[in-house]
């Protein structure tokens, strides 16, 4: 499997995959090669839950092609609890800023061909 | 650091920007004829050409480097095409000034180009999504208006701003543009235009985003040794800076803040030995009216947080405490995305040469341009002054 296709594995378990650097415990994405902190490239997988807030999202009603059956959706950011991490991802139905908070709790909840990482409100 | 050469523009011209029916390679020919001309140079004292272009694919012309040197009568000359998704510009700038501060060439041709408009919006939308962190961003259905939104989106959050300060951005722009008679968008528009205009991507609306646009831009650059040879106008480069962001918006630590803008600034600042208070105008990397907000914060005018009283007290308006896009920006200019960067350049050496007509800034020493590709990935920083 590839380092893109194992961090997808586990989206579709709702899970987050990160890389922990093993000398300085700095928490990155899994497809970091090297340690933003210390230059370091020796990393533990540590498998985090997908749960969080919304950090900041747009909705897009002019979309990449692909995307205009799903318009108006959302493009968010999840500020994940409990580490500085954040992951990108898309969430259907969303069609007012009214429908999604900034502060909105929500989750890894798959990952499509087509779509990318999903995320869905808790 | 140590120069052999200061380094100077000769000479600089631009298509118009716009729609345009001529070929990409004609276009990228048009531009650096003008800058040639402008310059009063022969072409066969030209040493090399350095491009910047990102979808010559889409007018089946890539490796634009030689075509434009066979058009130019001077085939044998080397030349080197780089892509940095909306900041090519900026950076071929760079590259080519830094060749001629080290001494390796003593005259440049560096030319900007872009061609997409008969691709039509879902084309551009779609590639252009491409030069973001594709696996996490454009897969997952982030156009370029969609990122700039979610900056916006937590701008609006932060500092309590509202959409209609980002329309004012808007409407100071085509205020500018208005008077660039090279300008896509040549139109005044009101804040009621803006906020009445469709939604592309929550909070921005079709009026917050630049449009797509072809057009080139040239200018020659030059040992200071060659410009005083040569005679004629010319202004000097005095300050040269290029930063980094992480690639995806989730991996910065504020969504309001462009590091690379701030990394590329502190380095030109320092080399030309200026603060923000000395700069006179700037040319910056409007690609959204959040864009211009965020840069203008980012590049040390004003405080984080306060680009947008700036604007509503219109304090970055032409000839007012700053003049923030003379030329009407990437919003009322137009963003033929590989000249972008150039163009820039073209501006600020019409400003500082006199020949900028009605948008003149008054009495204005010193410029600076700012560009940056994608949401600010990669970015560089110049200062320029008369002579």
């Amino acid at each position: 499997m590839t380092i893109e296709e194992q961090l997808i594995e586990y989206a579709k378990q709702g899970k987050l995959l990160t890389h922990k650097c093993t000398k300085c415990g700095y928490i990155h994405l899994s497809t970091a090669y090297y340690c933003l902190k210390c230059g370091s490239k020796g990393f533990e997988d540590l498998v985090l839950d997908g749960v969080g807030s919304i950090a900041t999202y747009t909705i897009i009603t002019v979309a990449p092609a692909g995307f205009e059956k799903f318009t108006p959706y959302a493009f968010v950011v999840l500020q994940l609890d409990n580490t500085h991490l954040r992951i990108s991802g898309f969430m259907a139905g969303i069609a007012t800023p009214e429908d999604l908070p900034v502060g909105t709790r929500a989750k890894i909840a798959g990952f499509e061909d087509g779509c990318g990482i999903i995320i869905k409100k808790q | 650091m140590t120069f052999v050469e200061k380094v100077c523009v000769l000479g600089a011209g631009s298509t118009k920007y716009g729609k345009l029916s001529e070929s990409i390679a004609d276009i990228t020919t048009q531009a650096s004829v003008l800058a040639i001309e402008n310059a009063g140079i022969d072409p066969k004292e030209i040493k090399a050409s350095y491009i910047s272009n990102v979808f010559g694919v889409a007018d089946k012309q890539v490796h634009l480097g030689p075509v434009l040197m066979s058009r130019l009568g001077i085939p044998d000359k080397p030349s080197l095409t780089i892509e940095s998704a909306c900041g090519s510009g900026s950076v071929s700038f760079r590259e080519a000034y830094a060749n001629v501060a080290a001494g390796f060439y003593d005259c440049l041709v560096v030319t900007g180009v872009e061609k997409v408009t008969h691709t039509g919006t879902e084309w551009t939308t779609t590639y252009f999504a491409y030069c973001s962190d594709f696996f996490y961003e454009g897969q997952a259905g982030a156009s370029f208006p969609g990122l700039f939104a979610s900056m916006a989106r937590a701008y609006l959050t932060e500092f309590g701003a509202t959409e209609e300060d980002f329309a004012r951005v808007a409407v100071k722009n085509h205020d500018n543009g208005f008077l660039n008679p090279k300008a896509h968008m040549q139109k005044k528009i009101t804040i009621d235009d803006v906020l009445k205009s469709p939604v592309v991507a929550s909070p921005l609306k079709l009026y917050d985003c630049c449009p797509f646009s072809d057009g080139a831009s040239s200018v020659i650059l030059c040992s200071e040794k060659f410009a005083k040879a040569h005679g004629g106008d010319y202004i000097e480069v005095i300050g040269s800076g290029r930063g980094g962001s992480p690639a995806a918006l989730q991996g910065r630590e504020h969504m309001t803040t462009i590091p690379s803008t701030k990394i590329a600034a502190a380095d030109a600042y320092k080399m030309a030995g200026v603060t923000p208070k000395d700069i006179d105008f700037a040319e910056v990397h409007d690609c959204f009216t959040i864009a211009e907000i965020v840069d203008t914060e980012d590049l040390g005018f004003f405080e984080k947080g306060k680009g947008v009283q700036a604007v509503r007290e219109g304090r970055t308006s032409l000839n007012s405490d700053i003049s923030i896009n003379p030329s009407g920006g990437l919003k009322s200019k137009g963003h033929p995305i590989g000249a972008t960067g150039v163009g820039q350049v073209v501006e600020v050496f019409d400003q500082l040469t006199g020949k900028a007509g009605a948008r003149t800034v008054k009495d204005a020493k010193i410029g600076l341009t700012h560009n940056f590709g994608a949401t600010g990935a990669s970015c560089a920083v110049h200062i320029f002054q008369s002579v």
